[in-house]
């Protein structure tokens, strides 16, 4: 099968040889929408969706820069809302563990 | 001693004398010199400097003595007439010269008023000097009044009214005479606490009930012999004469009503006596256009009260019923074509705007009357209704219907916002023009959650497919959505798709250039678009196929490449979405197809078999796609409208989706070709998607009841912050506030606010006032 459609691309490449596939891709446009690889949907801070910017982001028109944070507990929100949270307490406002920043969205 | 000479010289005895003749000719308006004018203020002076204690009552005496005097002789002139008019016109002669010299007289003796009012209250001397409080004027005034004035006021008065009437009739006359009265009874009142107490029992009233008598009269017969067409002129000229004449006739001063009693008075009996007969006119004239005649009954019924409201209610019944009437007349062609629906719509709206700027000059009320009227034919679902499905627990699907309109304005911007012929035919400012109408009449629609459905699918697929005709219109489109007052989430979506399309064209340009030098050919051979699923993504849409290996391969190398980019994010494919462009090589030639990614997986099935025939079943096998997306995939290769050579056969005769069985057998079609003016061409580029990409078969259903379900978020949401802010509330200021913050989204039925009430009563965000069902209280 490998083998073929190598064949299949060279065949493509020389214009004059017939290929011997009878369809060939010359292009795909392929679509995929993108999340946030997250357990809950809605930020537990701002009670928005982590896929929209938070609200103080909707606000201020920073859709774009609003990202998520996960913890070491893998509960995740919105980054901006969690970096003035842990001004106030340290915690997860989840799980009430020490809240260490596992990674920051991008 | 010469002091006391001059001081001699200065009694009243020794002045009066020479003042006398002065006073007396200037009564008769006879000619007096500068030095006889000078003479009589220094000898009223002198009088009362020098004989301060007795002078001055006796000047006053002696003046009042000449005054009356002087009137008694024009009594006797006047009394002489006994003709009424003659009377009124001898009088007025009289009145008339003595009413002027009232100006003048007073002049030389302010002297002696200051000293005769600076006995009595000598702290406020200097207001008595105002011409109108002069004590010697009113000396005369009040002597014209009880000498003349006050005997035969009711036969001038009458003489009046008759000349008034006879002006009405049309004669002419001297308008001087009537004046007179009127400032007879003006300036004679005695009244001091209501000056125009007088004049207004009098002469005021007469003169009113003159107007009415003559038009009770008059009007009806009018009405009677010339019909109310011809009458509603009648009205108005008169009305305006009558107008005119008060403003002759009767007193204008400050704080006097009488032009407005006049005007009432007539409207009253030319206008409010005929209301009926007039409004019965209006329907007919507003079908008919009769714009110049509307104008007049307008401004006539705009002077009673509450003559405007059936003229409302006339024009709103009008746009309604032409409006829908047009609307079915036209239903064959409206139903089935977006553009004409549109035009016929704003082709009414302007109509109805013309009539309304023509007759009513775009009066505030008849604004909102169209308004209120063309609402209910946009919103109307005579002609066609989309159902909209209520999903009740366990009991099945009801539908509620819902004008079209949304939806059909939403197909009509993509129309125009896509390449399409009409797009091509138009000019940029025609677009333009256009895109605005449709928000024109969007602005009327109730249910706007509809087309913001419609329109963001439409937007989906141009800005997939590429089709945009202009991508600066595409976004100010967007802008002139949040200008109207779409709501800024949904805005605010549209917006960061286009944000979107611009990071993937970004993202792909990297890929080219990471995979530039891949013998594979990747780079040239694959596009992506990877998108936000929160702004894009609809919950239906992801259908998951079997890819053909000759794509599934790519997949592993664009998710490496998109992980390297980003972190925390998952890819989802939605290959419902995609597409692409595939090389057919038959017996008759090379044809480029541009295909779905779903036509390419059925087409691919074909590589390694290319003369065999697949059943249905295998195909179903081989592409793992849902059965109706699978049936419809085959059709759109069986039936390409305006193709004569299909790209797929089927051995059965298969006209729709129930017509194919497991066994029916597909084969691809090796005669297949393009042909131009009926030669067979061996190369070419056809398009395959046409409009099957982006609309499943169930998506269409599942966006109506996605809709409903919104809805019933919406309401549930609009109603806690409308509880959290009042905490207590009536059900009926419930209802009016949730319309109010829906408004710009859907209009919520009553049964839908009531379910949702009982839904948030039952989860304890709020409960019914114990002693008072139809009041709601928050619980926090």
């Amino acid at each position: 099968m490998a083998e073929e459609m190598d064949v299949d691309r060279e065949a493509d490449k020389e214009t004059s040889s017939k290929p011997e596939k009878m369809f060939t891709l010359k292009k795909w446009n392929l679509v995929a929408m993108w999340s946030w690889d997250v357990e809950c949907d809605t930020c537990a801070i701002c009670r928005v969706q982590v896929m929209d910017a938070c609200l103080r982001c909707q606000s201020e028109n920073k859709q774009d820069d609003c990202v998520v944070v996960w913890g070491d507990c893998n509960h995740s929100f919105h980054n901006c809302c969690m970096s003035l949270w842990v001004k106030q307490n340290n915690r997860c406002p989840l799980c009430q563990q020490e809240w260490v920043v596992q990674r920051i969205g991008k | 001693m010469a002091m006391l000479g001059q001081q001699g010289q200065c009694k009243f005895e020794d002045k009066w004398p020479s003042m006398q003749p002065t006073v007396l000719k200037l009564l008769r308006q006879e000619p007096v010199t500068r030095d006889q004018w000078q003479d009589l203020f220094w000898a009223v002076h002198s009088v009362c400097m020098w004989d301060e204690k007795d002078g001055p009552p006796k000047i006053y005496d002696a003046l009042q003595r000449d005054i009356l005097e002087f009137i008694k002789q024009a009594q006797s002139r006047v009394l002489t007439h006994k003709d009424e008019s003659a009377l009124l016109r001898a009088y007025i002669a009289e009145w008339g010269k003595f009413f002027t010299q009232c100006n003048y007289l007073p002049k030389p003796f302010n002297q002696l008023e200051a000293n005769l009012l600076g006995k009595l209250h000598s702290s406020m001397p200097k207001k008595t000097q105002s011409g109108e409080e002069s004590l010697v004027r009113k000396l005369m005034l009040d002597s014209w009044n009880q000498s003349i004035f006050s005997n035969i006021k009711q036969r001038l008065q009458s003489s009046a009214m008759k000349l008034v009437r006879d002006e009405r009739y049309g004669d002419t006359f001297e308008t001087q005479l009537v004046i007179g009265v009127r400032e007879s009874y003006v300036n004679l009142s005695s009244d001091t606490e209501d000056k125009l107490k007088i004049y207004r029992e009098n002469f005021e009233k007469a003169y009113l009930q003159a107007a009415e008598e003559f038009y009770k009269q008059n009007a009806h017969e009018y009405l009677t012999n010339n019909g109310v067409q011809n009458y509603m002129k009648y009205a108005d000229q008169k009305l305006k004469e009558e107008e005119s004449r008060a403003k002759r006739y009767l007193e204008t001063g400050y704080g006097c009503q009488s032009v407005a009693a006049l005007t009432e008075t007539c409207v009253r009996v030319l206008v409010t006596d005929f209301k009926e007969a007039i409004l019965h006119e209006c329907a007919p004239m507003i079908k008919n256009k009769e714009t110049e005649k509307l104008r007049l009954m307008f401004s006539l019924m705009d002077r009673t009260v509450d003559g405007i409201s059936p003229m409302l209610a006339d024009l709103e019944a009008h746009i309604v019923h032409q409006g829908l009437a047009d609307m079915i007349a036209a239903a064959e062609t409206i139903t089935t074509d977006s553009e004409k629906y549109v035009e016929q719509l704003l082709d009414l709206f302007n109509r109805f705007s013309t009539l309304v700027r023509e007759a009513f000059g775009d009066d505030p009320r008849f604004l909102t009357s169209r308004d209120k009227a063309y609402k209910t034919v946009v919103n109307d679902t005579s002609v066609f209704k989309l159902e909209i499905p209520i999903k009740k627990q366990g009991i099945g699907a009801k539908t509620q219907p819902e004008s079209k309109c949304p939806e059909l304005l939403a197909n009509y911007c993509d129309m125009l916002l896509r390449k399409t012929p009409l797009s091509k035919k138009l000019t940029s400012e025609d677009v333009e023009k256009k895109l605005k109408d449709v928000l024109l009449v969007l602005k009327y629609v109730q249910n706007k959650d509809v087309f913001m459905r419609y329109h963001k699918a439409h937007l989906t697929r141009r800005l997939i497919l590429d089709t945009s005709a202009d991508n600066e219109k595409e976004e100010n489109m967007v802008e002139w959505l949040r200008e109207v007052g779409m709501p800024a989430d949904f805005v605010n979506k549209l917006a960061r798709m286009f944000q979107d399309i611009k990071v993937s064209e970004d993202l792909n340009s990297e890929f080219k250039e990471e995979h530039r030098n891949n013998n594979e050919g990747i780079a040239d051979a694959i596009n992506i678009k990877i998108l936000n699923a929160g702004a894009w993504a609809r919950t239906s849409e992801r259908v998951s196929v079997t890819l053909p290996m000759e794509l599934e391969d790519y997949i592993p190398q664009v998710e490496e490449f998109y992980r390297h980019k980003h972190s925390g994010r998952k890819l989802q494919w939605h290959h419902l979405m995609s597409n692409g462009i595939i090389t057919f090589c038959n017996d008759m030639g090379r044809y480029d197809l541009e295909v779905t990614t779903f036509q390419m997986a059925v087409l691919f099935a074909w590589n390694q078999r290319p003369r065999e025939k697949l059943s249905y079943e295998s195909l179903r096998l081989a592409t793992e796609l849902p059965d109706a997306e699978l049936r419809r995939t085959l059709l759109s290769l069986l039936f390409f409208p305006k193709i004569k050579r299909q790209v797929m056969v089927a051995d059965a005769e298969v006209k729709g989706p129930k017509d194919i069985h497991d066994g029916t057998m597909f084969w691809v079609n090796q005669e297949f070709s393009l042909i131009k003016n009926g030669k067979v061409q061996k190369r070419g580029k056809l398009n395959l998607i046409g409009r099957l990409q982006l609309s499943t078969e169930k998506s269409k259903e599942e966006d109506n009841e996605g809709i409903m379900q919104l809805r019933i978020l919406r309401v549930q949401e609009a109603i806690v912050k409308i509880m959290k802010m009042r905490k207590k509330i009536t059900n009926a200021a419930l209802q009016t506030e949730l319309v109010e913050i829906l408004k710009n989204m859907f209009l919520p039925s009553k049964k839908l606010i009531k379910e949702q009430i009982e839904w948030l009563i039952e989860h304890k965000y709020m409960r019914r006032d114990e002693d008072n069902i139809n009041l709601f209280i928050y619980m926090a």
